[in-house]
């Protein structure tokens, strides 16, 4: 639907411009002509309410050959052929109504005739429909101008709230309690454990900080965020957590936006490892996969352990921060096999160094 | 010289049970007798050891442990310890004697001790008394309060020392005999000490329908209904075997279906 036709304001200056018209080749046709003004504006008026509808058509055409994606030759094509059909169906609706008017109401032209009044309306079409063409391309800039300004905004705002909200959720008080009642259990047989663990955990949450404030970061930074992690927690579990790591050189370069890995890898251990009485094995993969990123984070789970609880809003935390990074291209993927649990993230791979294109900068 | 209580400790984390053995260690009248890293090995080693205190962690593999508890007798003085402060409430419905929430210090723990001691020796006259009216009371709103929990998931039946979990999708029917109900699942049955009616009040009701008083029948399992004489008909499960159903029963049954 013509956005003009959607306004009741829009539709009106339209029908004015369309009376303006009309009242200005209704003059002209008068004194070329000599016609009785009833004569001419009879004609006239509705003629150019029809010119009005045919130049709308013009919509279509600019939508369909953008001015900066089409080829020159191609586009020169396009609008010359689209403002021939254009006179074409103009010149027949003329000839209509001017049939129509002589027929019903004994309107009949002047002096110059049906020729004449054809090659003026002609005349006035060839203006009228590239002027259309030319207002519709700056409508079509200035709504493509005020959408970009609207998502920029928008993804701004998400990826703020999705940051809050990450490291709201890093800082899981229940990560620190355990961690500083593991510490307090060091202290008594294990001085230095003790203090190497609130090294690691002081290491942790500065990096969390760090990483949080950042826009994208490298996954090497994620992964090394997670392997603090991991190294706090296993003072927890003992030989209980196990780790494997496949990890591409090339992935690890990639952009990717921050505090995404840890919640998986955090909930990996929580629903997972945690539920088993032998422990488990959390699997860490990245690679390249052509112009994607793949990560995958794949745990064991005890198959008789009831339904999850909480989990999904771990997962939707991550998906909204794929979204706000990349809504098109990025998604994750949940696979459940018994005793087995499996987050398959897919990002487009952004290099470290290379431009990103539609990424906010800070 | 005052009696020797035996404790166990429950926690499947290593260092958290090895800091509560430390601080023990200075109470000379507390002796860890056992560490267990699970609920299973929890419900085993209590069974057997009948230690006069546990001091239990709440979310640990396969059993937590509330479900621990569920499944013991009576009697040890039971102290929690644990990272999360949203089962305290919990805790003291189920009787526990403290809360211990980590991280904690040597003197929390002399503290929760104390209690201990103390409750042994009201020798469980008024086992309740030590919690203030006022809070008793806080709990018995927030208990009634509360909109009817998440139904069951699994049911839990202790067997000696082995725990058996029975996944309520696999449940046909439930059964009163005396104090016991028996559970009829995949052609068995376990009897586990609890009322009917408690444990059928903790299932969905959208799925288990009191048919007689004696009887809970799993909605999927009923194969048809047929009726044995005025006012009185059976229900037929899949494998042939006929349930009574009682009037109020089958007026039940209608509503569900």
């Amino acid at each position: 639907m013509h956005p003009l036709l959607l306004g009741r304001r829009r539709l009106i200056l339209f029908a004015v411009a369309c009376l303006d018209v009309g009242i200005a080749v209704g003059l002209l046709l008068k004194l070329i002509d000599h016609r009785s003004i009833l004569n001419a504006y009879a004609f006239a008026i509705p003629v150019a309410f029809m010119f009005g509808f045919v130049c709308l058509s013009a919509w279509w055409v600019c939508r369909t050959a953008p001015l900066t994606t089409t080829p020159h030759g191609k586009l020169a094509t396009r609008l010359l052929l689209a403002t021939a059909q254009a006179i074409a169906v103009g010149a027949v609706l003329a000839f209509a109504w001017e049939a129509f008017i002589l027929h019903a109401f004994g309107i009949a032209p002047g002096r110059i005739g049906r020729a004449g009044d054809f090659g003026i309306m002609a005349a006035v079409m060839l203006f009228l429909y590239p002027v259309s063409i030319v207002v519709h391309y700056l409508m079509l800039v200035f709504d493509q101008a005020r959408e970009a300004e609207r998502s920029v905004l928008e993804s701004r705002v998400a990826a703020r709230e999705s940051e809050l909200r990450a490291l709201r959720a890093q800082l899981n008080p229940h990560f620190l309690f355990n961690s500083l009642n593991s510490i307090n259990a060091l202290i008594g047989g294990d001085p230095e454990g003790a203090r190497r663990m609130c090294e690691s955990l002081g290491d942790f949450l500065r990096r969390t900080l760090n990483l949080g404030a950042r826009d994208v970061v490298p996954l090497a930074d994620e992964l090394a965020l997670v392997d603090r992690y991991l190294g706090i927690e296993r003072v927890r579990f003992g030989e209980r957590l196990r780790v494997e790591r496949r990890i591409d050189a090339e992935a690890a370069r990639c952009l990717v936006p921050p505090l995404l890995l840890q919640p998986l890898v955090e909930n990996a251990i929580k629903h997972g490892v945690a539920g088993r009485i032998e422990g488990g094995t959390v699997r860490l993969d990245a690679y390249r996969d052509g112009d994607r990123l793949v990560i995958e984070v794949e745990n064991d789970v005890d198959p008789e352990q009831p339904a999850r609880r909480g989990e999904g809003h771990g997962l939707d935390n991550v998906k909204r921060r794929l979204d706000a990074f990349s809504a098109r291209e990025a998604r994750l993927d949940v696979r459940e096999e018994p005793g087995r649990f499996r987050v398959l993230l897919t990002l487009p791979a952004h290099l470290a160094g290379a431009p990103m294109e539609g990424a906010a900068s800070a | 010289m005052p009696e020797t209580l035996r404790a166990v400790v429950v926690d499947d984390e290593a260092p958290a049970r090895s800091l509560l053995r430390e601080y023990l260690s200075a109470h000379e009248d507390i002796a860890v007798a056992a560490e267990c890293a699970n609920g299973f090995e929890a419900v085993k080693v209590i069974h057997e050891l009948k230690p006069e205190i546990v001091f239990l962690d709440v979310q640990m593999p396969k059993l937590d442990g509330f479900e621990v508890l569920e499944l013991l007798e009576p009697g040890p003085a039971v102290v929690f310890c644990t990272a999360y402060d949203e089962y305290a409430l919990r805790a003291f419905e189920v009787h526990a004697v403290d809360y211990l929430l980590k991280p904690f210090g040597r003197e929390r723990l002399s503290e929760a001790l104390a209690r201990v001691r103390a409750r042994r020796g009201e020798a469980s006259a008024t086992s309740t008394a030590t919690i203030a009216a006022p809070v008793m009371h806080a709990l018995e709103i927030s208990a009634a309060a509360r909109p009817g929990s998440r139904p069951l998931e699994r049911i839990l039946v202790r067997d000696g020392a082995k725990v058996h979990v029975i996944p309520v999708d696999q449940v046909d029917y439930l059964e009163a005999q005396d104090d016991y109900v028996a559970i009829h699942a995949q052609g068995r049955s376990w009897l586990k000490p609890q009322p009917l009616a408690e444990l059928a009040a903790q299932l969905d009701a959208g799925r288990f329908v009191r048919i007689h008083r004696s009887y809970v029948l799993q909605v999927t399992r009923l194969a048809r209904l047929e009726l044995y004489a005025k006012d009185s008909r059976v229900a037929i499960l899949p494998d042939g075997r006929q349930l009574p159903v009682s009037r109020s029963g089958y007026a039940r049954l209608r509503e569900l279906m």
